[in-house]
């Protein structure tokens, strides 16, 4: 065991929530935003349909699945500039589970 | 017998052997196998499992069709129920994962050391499942009644027996390969007839692509009737009941616990991390193809079938107006069926569409056969889970601690039986519209969970109290608003399905107003919260975070 100092386990965990916070944002406004203003958004035309309506049935999915791909990815390199690895992960963690 | 029962049967029949056959082969032998899976899943297969376990009967049948009647108001459920999986994947998953427990409710009795909330959780758990099981039950009623034109009841009869056997032979381990096999089965079967008929309408194979012309002719086609246009935004409900039925469906996607455990079966969290995008993706070709299902469908109905005299229509239209689903009458006597006058039901338009657009034998059985897969795999899911609240958290964490390895495989495998034909009975004669009861299961499940995890893995000073108050607080809301919403008392327009909305916020103010009133959580709850900031290899302990290279202690 080494001790980690608090200013690294402090960044590590920055790191990691503005990840979140940026994707989650993403995603609300690929759904909830483009909702909210669906009326205006319906004047433009992407792929012959309304954007709106594009957006609805097409673009928040796949933004919803590229955020979770390059959040993975990402969360992978910041791990790695941390030292974190991630066999040493799976085996610390298949002693710790509780099962019972 | 004609040949396209035949064809259907053989079809189901096979794939029911394959199912059955990868239980065997999987079969149980300890605990942690029925439970988690011995957490060794790697996350690319979780992430088809639990796209299995995901896309429910609800999803395959009756999506499209929802598309199909509301229009651009049909997109709620899209992005709702794929949303979900960002929330789930960011905010719980991972930290959940790295807690290492078995199931939901005993994460909530683990984390607030509080068996009542424990036994609540447990409860509530078997409630949400419950509701949600009976439309898979009833689902694979309709697809097996129709097969044999046998009444819907004998069909979900038939499905309750096969999912018994194989759900409690295979335990947890089981039913993560056999959701893989069903998930490829249904996506299969669901993709097929949309590449067919954008081949047929547009002379283009992929769909994804083509639909958004179409879309546009359906636009012109209502302008022309003088109805509203199909891509319009809220034609046929007001935006804040959008804006709800949004939020409550993805934030009870992320709350719901048979989704939520399939993330234990991974090894770390960022396997977890992983599983969420692999499942995310795998579910997206089929929310994805759902409204080109819609669009293709409503287009063939409004310019092959619309127009056509009264007494030259297609042979499809008798066998579907027996079972109900279909209603047409030529209600201005000009002898020719016109679009006003054909009522499509919301589950036919799956099952319907290639008879209708005349894919032929196989893909007609093909479409039944994944239909199935997709009831089949979420009841599986399902039952794991109401087993694992009763066997696990119940009978064993709070009535029979020392119980035996074996007495609680035993006792996990009688609660799968006996919940299995409690709901089959149920499910013989359905309490309700399937997907409003699937709506309300995400509303309940929200509802009640999400601010009690979320807050749980974390808010460090979130304790005991403020969980049972929260997760009470939040369970009686929601059914209170769905209530009232069915009575037509409503705020702001908002209907029964979009009651998570009401739900949420009021558990979320409960569990901080009453965490922070009474006294903090011990010192060691609140050091496992901030433990779960960090990756398995790091440890919060007394203040510090140690790494852990291999050395020792």
């Amino acid at each position: 065991m080494k001790k980690v100092d608090k200013e690294v386990a402090d960044a590590y965990f920055r790191t990691r929530t503005i990840l979140i916070v940026i994707f989650l944002s993403i995603g609300f406004l690929v759904s909830f935003g483009v909702v909210a203003f669906a009326e205006f958004f319906s004047q433009f035309k992407f792929l012959g349909v309304e954007f709106h309506y594009y957006m609805g049935s097409q673009g928040a999915v796949v933004i919803f699945i590229l955020c979770l791909f390059l959040n993975a990815v990402l969360s992978d390199n910041v791990d790695k500039k941390f030292g974190i690895d991630d066999d040493a992960n799976a085996s610390i963690s298949s002693g710790k589970t509780v099962d019972h | 017998m004609d040949a396209q029962t035949l064809v259907s049967l053989g079809l189901i029949l096979a794939t029911f052997a394959l199912y059955i056959g990868i239980s065997i082969f999987n079969r149980a032998k300890q605990t942690s196998d029925f439970y988690v899976a011995s957490r060794g899943i790697p996350p690319f297969w979780n992430g088809m499992a639990i796209g299995g376990d995901w896309m429910s009967a609800a999803s395959f049948i009756g999506m499209a069709g929802t598309v199909l009647a509301l229009g651009y108001d049909g997109l709620a459920y899209i992005m709702g129920w794929t949303g979900g999986y960002l929330l789930l994947t960011f905010l719980l998953a991972p930290q959940l994962r790295k807690y290492g427990r078995f199931t939901v409710p005993e994460f909530i009795g683990d984390r607030f050391d509080s068996n009542p909330a424990r036994l609540i959780a447990a409860i509530a758990t078997i409630i949400i499942s419950f509701t949600y099981i009976i439309g898979q039950l009833s689902g694979s009623g309709v697809v097996i009644g129709r097969l044999f034109s046998i009444p819907a009841m004998y069909g979900t009869m038939i499905g309750v027996v096969i999912i018994a056997i194989y759900a409690s032979l295979g335990g947890m381990k089981g039913v993560t390969w056999t959701q893989v096999a069903q998930y490829i089965i249904l996506i299969v079967a669901y993709i097929i007839p949309i590449v067919f008929m954008s081949l047929q309408v547009s002379g283009n194979p992929l769909p994804w692509l083509t639909y958004g012309n179409v879309v546009d002719e359906i636009g012109a086609i209502d302008r022309e009737l003088g109805l509203s246009e199909y891509f319009a935004p809220f034609a046929e409900s007001d935006k804040s009941q959008f804006i709800a039925l949004l939020f409550t469906l993805m934030v009870g996607t992320s709350a719901l616990p048979h989704v939520i455990v399939r993330f234990y079966t991974v090894t770390t969290m960022k396997a977890a991390r992983w599983s969420g995008a692999w499942a995310l993706l795998f579910i997206g070709f089929l929310y994805l193809s759902a409204p080109a299902y819609a669009a293709f469908s409503r287009f063939i109905l409004m310019t092959q079938v619309a127009g056509q005299p009264m007494d030259e229509l297609p042979g499809w239209t008798d066998s579907w107006i027996n079972t109900g689903l279909l209603e047409i009458a030529d209600q201005d006597g000009n002898g020719v069926l016109d679009w006003t006058e054909i009522a499509v039901g919301n589950d036919m338009v799956v099952m319907a569409t290639p008879e209708i657009a005349n894919l032929g034998m196989f893909v007609i059985g093909l479409v039944a056969a994944g239909a199935m897969a997709a009831a089949l795999s979420t009841a599986g899911g399902l039952l794991i889970t109401i087993s694992s609240s009763f066997a696990h958290d119940i009978y064993y964490r709070l009535m029979n601690p020392k119980a035996t390895d074996k007495r609680r495989l035993n006792a996990g495998r009688i609660a799968i039986v006996l919940s299995t034909v409690v709901a089959g009975l149920v499910a013989l004669d359905p309490p309700g519209v399937i997907t409003q009861i699937v709506a309300w299961a995400f509303a309940l499940a929200g509802g009640t969970f999400f601010p009690v995890l979320f807050l749980g893995v974390w808010w460090k000073r979130m304790n005991a109290q403020g969980a049972v108050t929260g997760m009470l607080v939040g369970l009686a809301s929601t059914l209170c608003y769905i209530f009232l919403a069915m009575n037509d008392i409503t705020l702001f327009g908002i209907q029964d399905t979009g009651a998570g909305v009401i739900g949420v916020p009021i558990n979320f103010l409960a569990c901080v107003i009453v965490s922070l009133v009474t006294a903090p959580p011990a010192q060691h709850l609140q050091d496992d919260v901030i433990d779960l900031r960090y990756p398995e290899q790091m440890t919060y302990k007394d203040g510090e975070v140690w790494m852990n290279d291999g050395t020792g202690k």
